[in-house]
């Protein structure tokens, strides 16, 4: 991993937590505020290609962590940025109302996967043009991805709540 | 001209997969396209939250249908990278062959779609053929024909069986002594030109802002391949090409598509060649009550639809405590489908979106 980007890292913004797990990864940590900075910081640098946003539910923290998983394209006239190399931004928001802005304005691919974040964690993105549904079909009271939601349990309420074919002949 | 909404699938001919395409037509132009998945969401990262670490391969597999053996392989190295697991040098190479042998089987599926669609029926049904050869293959090496579940941590299953490469060798030379006859019949073809040039172009620049990996890139002439970039396996033993094109259309992406199953025979030959002997597994340990140590990890092949990774997190349990996937259909098929069907006909729908090579249960998961 590249020594100046790390340097230039911590001194551009204050209160990153910034890794160097392995060779070619690099973790950095960042308060909910810097998120946007942060990112646009590292795609101006050539860091130009979202892979994915995900989110972990830490329930007894109280937390969720969102993940921004991204790394360069490698077709730009900087070549300091290594294509091989993975940058790990994570930030931690409370589990309740969880709310962070969109990052669509950066990379347009955000936009499935905050829409899935909406649906499946209940986390709100200001700024996001349709947090409609995106696979689910029902409600649920609790988003299914949190880890207080029983799937077993649910499956158990929901469709043994509708009766057997058949059984209403048997009453007679 | 009167706008009116057009659903295009679940139930539609020139569909592919469990997936629909709400539509806003003016005549028969495409005026604006929402992608519609959901029609298959298992919430198998949810269930794989309440499996132990070894049991969560049957469910990894399934999540793409066509090409079970990347996902296989992304899940079993995010384990090895957590647990820490070496994996012996004869293993990489099986699992490079044996990667390669899944890339060629779903590349000839995803032919067997696209020709099917355009009305090549008898190029459809060759390779439809030829890819129940490779699953014959596959069927001798794992006992499964579809889901495979041959790569595991700490290297494969077993070993090949004797005279297997022989018999690859043979099957692959018998695939590959078709292609004159295919590029007569099908990527020749004037017809397909004429169907495919020009069509659900996307510009180098709009396919990197959203997200676009595998031959979506690749037909714009970016030479993008995790295999290159950051080698996984056995792929930096050998020497093998990215086949590029220019253009950026369904037809460049066919043809890279075709470039890349002939490199990949290639480069089976080839692996084949400089392949040592020795173990192909390290033992691990009892997988049922197998605790990984806690730490998050992230891990990227390619395959055969582009850029395929997985985010894992383990709590130092007996199961993994968040699983994500970044499947390439999902950028493809939800962000890029939406922008390239703009303008185009209601009879190119299917043609895009299948040149797009998205499969569905990859974006439900």
């Amino acid at each position: 991993m590249d020594r100046a980007l790390i340097d230039s890292l911590s001194s551009t913004f204050d209160a990153l937590r910034v890794e160097v797990p392995r060779e070619d990864r690099l973790t950095v940590q960042a308060p909910r505020d810097a998120v946007m900075s942060v990112l646009s910081f590292l795609k101006g640098r050539g860091y130009d290609h979202l892979h994915m946003v995900s989110c972990v539910d830490w329930m007894e923290e109280g937390q969720f962590e969102l993940v921004y998983v991204l790394s360069a394209y490698g077709t730009g006239q900087d070549s300091a940025s290594n294509p091989g190399e993975e940058i790990i931004l994570k930030t931690r928001i409370p589990r309740e109302l969880p709310t962070v802005v969109s990052s669509i304005s950066l990379f347009k691919n955000a936009e499935p996967y905050e829409r899935e974040i909406h649906e499946l964690f209940g986390v709100r993105f200001e700024g996001h043009p349709r947090l409609t549904p995106l696979f689910l079909e029902r409600d649920y009271e609790i988003p299914p991805f949190r880890k207080d939601f029983d799937t077993r349990q649910y499956v158990e309420d929901f469709f043994g709540s509708i009766p057997p074919v058949g059984e209403e002949d048997q009453d007679v | 001209m009167r706008e009116l909404e057009l659903y295009f699938g679940p139930q539609h001919l020139g569909m592919v997969g469990n997936f629909s395409i709400t539509l806003k037509v003016e005549g028969d132009r495409v005026v604006k396209a929402d992608a519609n998945p959901g029609y298959l969401h298992r919430g198998f990262e949810k269930l794989m939250e309440q499996r132990s670490w070894i049991k969560n391969f049957p469910m990894v597999c399934r999540i793409n249908v066509v090409e079970p053996d990347s996902m296989e392989l992304a899940y079993a190295t995010a384990v090895e990278s957590l647990a820490g697991i070496e994996v012996p040098e004869r293993a990489q190479f099986i699992r490079s062959i044996y990667l390669e042998l899944a890339r060629v089987g779903s590349h000839l599926f995803g032919l067997w779609a696209y020709s099917n669609m355009l009305g090549f029926d008898t190029a459809a049904q060759w390779a439809m053929y030829h890819r129940d050869l490779v699953l014959d293959l596959f069927e001798e090496l794992t006992g499964g024909r579809v889901y495979h579940i041959y790569i595991w941590p700490g290297g494969v299953r077993r070993d090949f069986p004797e005279g297997f490469e022989k018999r690859l060798v043979e099957t692959l030379h018998s695939i590959g002594g078709c292609v004159p006859d295919y590029d007569a019949c099908f990527f020749d073809n004037r017809l397909f030109y004429d169907r495919a040039a020009g069509i659900g172009k996307i510009t180098r620049e709009e396919a990197m802002e959203m997200g676009g990996t595998g031959q979506a890139l690749r037909a714009t002439g970016v030479p993008y391949d995790v295999r290159k970039i950051e080698p996984y396996a056995a792929y930096d033993k050998v020497p093998w090409e990215v086949p590029t094109r220019e253009d950026g259309d369904a037809f460049s992406r066919i043809w890279v598509v075709r470039d890349e199953m002939i490199e990949s025979v290639h480069m089976i030959f080839k692996l084949l060649d400089e392949m040592p002997k020795g173990d192909v597994y390290n033992r691990i340990p009892n997988p049922f009550k197998w605790r990984i140590p806690e730490g998050e990890t992230y891990v990227r092949c390619e395959s055969s639809r582009g850029e395929l990774g997985l985010y894992l997190v383990s709590d130092g349990g007996d199961k993994p405590y968040r699983v994500h996937f970044r499947t390439p259909s999902y950028p493809h098929g939800l962000t890029i489908l939406e922008k390239a069907l703009v303008g185009e006909s209601i009879s190119d729908v299917g043609n895009i979106m299948i040149s797009l090579y998205v499969v569905a249960p990859e974006i439900d998961r």
